[in-house]
């Protein structure tokens, strides 16, 4: 495929490969496991629903799915802000990385906008950091050591790598440091063969978990919850009433 | 599949065999012999039948559910044998669904297969490995759904807990108790054995009791009249220890001018399924109230206070029995909000003066949909109310769910974990916790006699029934 660069970048052969045909290969092969892998979980039969609905499906599986966005919805999430501060920086640093690998061959004008570059570094940084406290929480919390396998120390250590290669492959400085192009691409394409065998591909599977869930709890009226209207009026709080 | 670690595990050790399964094998009770109840065999290829059925069994939702953990723990604080066991990291969901979802990684998915060590895959290697797994799913687990919906991934963890139950209880792997409860539900169609006659007679009992009360001899409690507005569907824990309960029922129905009736045949609304996962069992019991409700042309079926009732008769069970809902069917507390609200009966609250919280339970909170419910005829009938915290789909299971009342090897690991539960009655103040499930019923009975608190539990049919204002029988005949 060729780059939309011009011919004035003297760009080695091996990180025009790392950049665009590299990448190619991998998605192509992460797009064929990902299908496979879905073909896999459709084959399982479907439940059918046989009650009268006390709720909306839709507006269930709609809450159900728009819940990632609304950290007051369940107690785990709403008791630990900072948690979820972290999903959120470890996410938006993984979207960045992704749009990093889109933007550097096919658009690399951007980075050459100073702020944009140094935005996107900040982001990735700051998710960096994110995931070495999540290494850190999941060494230290008995339950998380527990339940770890070492897929999920492996690709919990490839994403904070790959988080500090995007903040070093941003400036696009191929001339200078190419290194940091080849080990930034190098690392996506392996990510993209590895995350369809890996934890990292949850991103699939949870519109399917959230869908599952929210139309059989949208059907029975639990998802999304009810006004709280017509209820007693607490005549004492638990708080006022605790003994003193 | 035990893995090596030297965690503190609060995970009971209870036996394999039971005395029960030998007692029903050697008389050849019915149920056995035709392969319906299933008896743990140690010469069987056990292992294989369980992985045998976990492919067949499997759907799609379970295995979204068995792939779509990322295992970051936050379902651990939701939990509340967690919660009291803080130091035990295997009373967590997320390991508890593990043991379940490492065979089906190791075994239905294929990443799992080509490499078990690299996600934690395994398998079960022998008796004492699913023994151990029965201890999980049945003894530490109450199946209440909290974690469900405190999971960022929506991992339903409860119907992970439940197919497990079901393989087991198909290998004859179960809690003694479970194993007899499901075996009385079989041979007798209700789950605690009560004979027709105990039941015809103790219905009797409380027409007569009504009668006295009411000072009428036109209040009733009727069984199989045929074409009624209401099928009324109950707890045989009514019949054997809370009769009043029927006889409160009798007199909302009565002034509420309804037309009503009580199967002969069909009136267990629980549902044993329910907790041993045993879909067959579900969808005979369930099926037993359907049918009775189809013989009898009733318009409505109306389910006693009981949680896991509720959840089996009004959204499992035609589910399980491959029925299409065709009646309306509901809970009590649905039932006497509409009178109320219509005006059918009238109540004076100053009769239930003692402060009042609500306990909701899990099956009717997080698997139902009756929150506001409840709180609306409380509303109505009580002086004060207190709201418990947290409440409403947050609150705590009352820890004597998911069958645990009958499996009384668990029971200390069980009264541990109410801790949560004791510290949020306490906190409220209140004399009184209301609830509208006769499990809940014994499992608070429980934590309030262990924790030694000041209340005493209730349904709402009682406060409804103590604040009823009963009108002049004579006045009102052309109700």
């Amino acid at each position: 495929m060729a780059l939309p660069l011009s011919e004035s970048h003297p760009m080695s052969a091996t990180l025009r490969f790392f950049e665009s045909g590299l990448q190619v290969g991998a998605l192509l092969f992460m797009g064929v496991v990902y299908v496979v892998r879905l073909v896999w979980l459709f084959r399982f039969r479907s439940r059918r629903e046989r009650t009268f609905p006390a709720g909306h499906e839709g507006a269930g599986v709609g809450y159900s799915l728009m819940n990632v966005a609304m950290p007051w919805a369940m107690e785990s999430t709403r008791k630990r802000p900072w948690l979820y501060a972290q999903f959120v920086v470890f996410h938006l640093g993984v979207a960045a990385a992704i749009a990093a690998t889109f933007i550097i061959p096919y658009r690399p004008t951007l980075f050459a906008v100073k702020p944009v570059a140094l935005a996107f570094q900040a982001v990735m940084a700051a998710a960096f950091l994110v995931g070495v406290l999540r290494l850190v929480r999941r060494l230290r919390e008995p339950t998380l050591r527990l339940v770890s396998s070492a897929d999920d120390y492996l690709s919990l250590a490839l994403m904070i790598v790959f988080f500090a290669a995007g903040v070093l492959a941003v400036p696009n400085r191929f001339r200078t440091a190419e290194w940091t192009l080849l080990l930034f691409f190098g690392l996506t394409a392996f990510f993209l063969i590895y995350v369809p065998f890996s934890k990292i591909c949850h991103y699939l599977y949870y519109p399917l978990t959230r869908y599952y869930l929210g139309r059989t709890m949208g059907h029975r009226g639990v998802l999304p919850p009810r006004r709280q209207a017509g209820g007693p009026r607490p005549s004492a709080d638990a708080a006022e009433a605790r003994p003193r | 599949m035990r893995r090596k670690n030297s965690v503190p595990s609060g995970i009971v050790d209870a036996p394999l065999e039971t005395g029960s399964q030998r007692a029903a094998v050697e008389v050849r009770i019915p149920s056995v012999l035709d392969g319906r109840l299933r008896t743990y065999d140690r010469g069987a290829d056990n292992v294989g039948a369980f992985l045998r059925l976990l492919g067949e069994r499997m759907t799609r939702d379970l295995a979204v559910s068995m792939t779509g953990c990322v295992h970051c723990g936050l379902c651990a604080e939701s939990c509340h044998y967690f919660l009291s066991r803080p130091d035990d990291p295997t009373m967590t969901p997320v390991y508890k669904a593990d043991q379940i979802r490492r065979i089906f990684k190791r075994h239905l998915d294929w990443t799992g297969r080509i490499a078990p060590w690299w996600g934690h895959a395994g398998s079960p290697g022998n008796d004492e490995d699913l023994n151990r797994l029965k201890n999980i799913v049945f003894g530490a687990c109450s199946a209440c759904r909290r974690c469900t919906l405190n999971c960022p991934m929506g991992v339903d963890t409860g119907l992970l807990v439940r197919f497990a139950r079901g393989l087991l209880t198909e290998i004859g792997i179960v809690p003694e108790g479970v194993f007899n409860v499901s075996r009385d539900e079989w041979e007798t169609g209700n789950q605690m054995a009560v004979a027709e006659e105990e039941y015809l007679d103790t219905l009797q009992w409380m027409t007569e009791e009504l009668r006295t009360e009411m000072g009428t001899p036109d209040v009733e409690i009727p069984v199989d009249r045929p074409d009624c507005n209401v099928l009324y569907t109950i707890n045989p824990r009514e019949v054997k220890f809370d009769p009043r309960s029927i006889a409160n029922a009798a007199k909302v129905f009565h002034v509420a001018g309804e037309k009503w009736t009580l199967p002969k045949w069909g009136w267990d609304q629980t549902n044993f399924g329910l907790f041993s996962g045993d879909d067959r069992l579900g969808a005979y019991v369930a099926r037993n109230v359907y049918e009775a409700a189809e013989r009898l042309r009733a318009r409505r079926i109306v389910i006693s206070e009981c949680g896991h009732g509720y959840r089996s008769t009004r959204w499992e069970g035609y589910n399980w029995a491959g029925l299409d809902q065709k009646l309306p069917t509901e809970s009590v507390v649905v039932t006497l909000l509409r009178y109320l609200e219509e005006g059918r009966i009238r109540v004076d609250p100053t009769r239930n003066a003692e402060p009042v919280t609500f306990h909701d339970s899990c099956n009717i909170a997080r698997s139902g949909d009756l929150l506001e419910e409840p709180r609306r005829v409380l509303g109505r009938v009580c002086a004060e109310f207190r709201e418990m915290d947290p409440n409403r789909r947050e609150n705590f299971c009352c820890t004597g769910g998911g069958g645990l009342l009958s499996m009384a090897e668990y029971r200390p690991l069980r009264l541990e974990a109410a801790k949560v539960k004791a510290d949020q009655l306490r906190a409220t103040g209140a004399k009184l916790v209301c609830t509208m499930c006769h499990n809940c019923i014994d499992g608070l009975n429980d934590v309030i006699k262990h924790y030694r608190l000041d209340m005493r539990v209730v349904q709402v049919l009682d406060l409804v029934s103590n604040a009823l204002v009963v009108p002049d029988v004579h006045a009102d005949a052309g109700h």
